[in-house]
């Protein structure tokens, strides 16, 4: 097996709403653009491309093969990776596995969405449509308030369950939930390629916003975004021949748990604020990447948080604090982009959310932080020698984890 | 450039055909005509699913020994549901329930009234409210809703 780094990151010039220029294939094409821009290299360089974007949000099938042209993807080996939420950073790890056995040198790995150009809430309602449609029969009033409560109000309505559950167990706040918000926003105002931007941003500000789903307001939740990523990865061998500065991946792991939420015909067994599979995929990564003092050894995070109690919840789960003690790290400034464990520096993906993008977002952010390329001033203060990149997503029990490091692991 | 189209179109749940073995299920509705929940438990691990599947999801064992639970519980985790699917505010609330029953170990969702939401806690007591016993027939809205008991 060989060591793979990260060699260049390319972006879509903006991250918005509604990208009304340009269309899916041509969006993607941007950040891939940017890609060679940024490292110098030329469609002929590449040897493989892993693509991915969150199955059924655009409403079309295969964008693999009609976008092929645009990613310099013609006559080469093509791989399409769909896990939902956690689709861009499982392209990563699908492109990692291209190179690290030895079968290729260098890859792009590209994550996109274009969600004006669909609806997600429909993509979204295709998860649980089955379980609650073979539940009608059976009684259940799907007009009525019960239909309501199986229905679950999207993922808000999932995530405020999670909420809830995290709040009981950690004695915080919903005025915590509004600082971490607050934070992150501000911290996006820091980066161009941010899409919800707030300067200064306080914690009363977002605290104005409505109840959406008690405990989540407006302003705890994600936007939905129209965006791409490419990343160039490249085996140990051919890193110093391509680039001056790069990032190693020097852990990673995935892992499942049972759906924590739907699941109503077998019963629900786990507690969707448990995230059993964060707690193992964290461990296991860390233990590939050579780190045993997580709290100690990794100087910054990138969280896949759609709804900002999440950027606390992760952060103990993924073992860099305390169970129950994130509220009181966030109250100390811990968290802060100067403090001494800077959260989502990025904004984080309660900040940009193009889904197929969002998880890869979390591992170039960390790649660009190790290489002190963070751009409009989210660049952490401190030397960074170790990142911690997070995804997350199906029923809320699937987790992906990449430990990112300025020097590549001992074999 | 162009601003969006919207093209209206139909889409034909009809044409989706879900199905379930549900034997597990069966037990459920069987209970909740007579006014009870019956779910099934692990010999090996002690798991009481409501509803039961019918192996256990931790041992990958077959299991079929029918258990009544209770129809009091603990709220695990709720979220209160302030406006419709528009956004626009409701007048009454819906107070959504992660529900474990006594002698469950899984979770069931139900609605929870007689409250003010804002009184609603983590750890609450509930009891289920059933439909008279002429008006059940066997199916999940036997038991409508849940209200609070004392602490």
């Amino acid at each position: 097996m060989r060591n793979v780094a990260i060699a260049g990151v390319g972006y879509t010039n903006v991250f918005v709403s509604k990208r009304k220029d340009m269309n899916a294939p041509e969006m993607i094409a941007e950040a891939v653009d940017n890609a060679f821009r940024n490292t110098n290299l030329r469609p002929e360089d590449i040897d493989a491309i892993v693509i991915g974007n969150m199955q059924t949000f655009e409403g079309v099938n295969l964008p693999h093969l009609w976008a092929s042209e645009h990613f310099c993807g013609v006559g080469k080996p093509v791989m399409r990776v769909a896990t939902g939420g956690t689709t861009g950073m499982s392209v990563v790890h699908a492109a990692y596995y291209h190179i690290a056995c030895g079968l290729y040198d260098t890859v792009l790995a590209i994550g996109w969405e274009k969600q004006s150009e669909g609806d997600s809430q429909v993509g979204l309602t295709g998860i649980v449509l089955p379980e609650a449609l073979a539940l009608v029969p059976l009684g259940l009033d799907m007009t009525g308030k019960q239909g309501m409560v199986f229905s679950g109000g999207g993922s808000t309505g999932a995530a405020s369950f999670q909420a809830m559950s995290y709040l009981a167990k950690s004695g915080g706040t919903i005025e915590h939930i509004d600082k971490m918000a607050a934070l992150e926003r501000g911290n996006a105002a820091l980066n161009p390629y941010a899409h919800l931007k707030v300067p200064n941003c306080k914690p009363e500000d977002i605290a104005a916003t409505p109840i959406v789903s008690y405990p989540l307001r407006f302003g705890h939740t994600c936007p939905t975004s129209d965006g791409a990523t490419c990343m160039v990865m490249c085996s140990a061998e051919k890193a110093p021949k391509i680039a001056d500065k790069v990032a190693w991946i020097n852990g990673l792991a995935n892992c499942a748990s049972e759906p924590t939420t739907g699941n109503l015909l077998e019963g629900l067994l786990t507690d969707p604020a448990e995230q059993m599979p964060a707690k193992i995929a964290s461990k296991k990564a860390y233990e590939m990447a050579g780190i045993t003092d997580p709290k100690k050894e990794i100087d910054m995070a990138e969280f896949y948080d759609g709804f900002a109690h999440q950027s606390m919840m992760w952060s103990e789960r993924l073992g860099l604090f305390d169970e129950g003690k994130a509220p009181e790290m966030l109250d100390k400034g811990v968290m802060n982009l100067d403090g001494e464990m800077p959260v989502n520096p990025s904004g984080g993906v309660l900040c940009t959310n193009a889904i197929g993008a969002s998880a890869m977002n979390r591992v170039s952010e960390c790649a660009l932080q190790i290489m002190g390329l963070a751009e409009g001033g989210h660049q952490v203060p401190k030397k960074v020698r170790n990142a911690l990149a997070h995804g997350w997503g199906g029923l809320f029990q699937y987790v992906t984890v990449t430990v990112l490091g300025d020097t590549p692991r001992k074999m | 450039m162009e601003e969006t189209r919207l093209v209206q179109a139909t889409w034909d749940l009809s044409q989706c055909k879900f199905k379930i073995s549900g034997d597990g299920m069966k037990v459920l509705l069987e209970g909740l005509r007579e006014g009870v929940f019956r779910g099934i438990k692990c010999p090996q691990c002690g798991t009481v699913y409501v509803p039961g599947p019918t192996f256990c999801r931790k041992c990958f064992i077959d299991i079929d020994e029918v258990v009544q639970v209770s129809d009091e519980g603990e709220v695990e985790t709720y979220t209160v549901e302030l406006a419709d699917v528009r956004g626009n505010p409701v007048e009454e609330p819906t107070i959504s329930c992660m529900i474990k029953l006594d002698g469950a170990d899984t979770w069931l969702i139900g609605v929870v009234e007689g409250i003010d939401w804002q009184k609603v806690h983590v750890g609450m007591r509930v009891k289920c409210v059933w439909k008279d016993a002429s008006e059940r027939t066997g199916s999940l809205s036997d038991y409508t809703r849940f209200v609070p008991i004392g602490d």
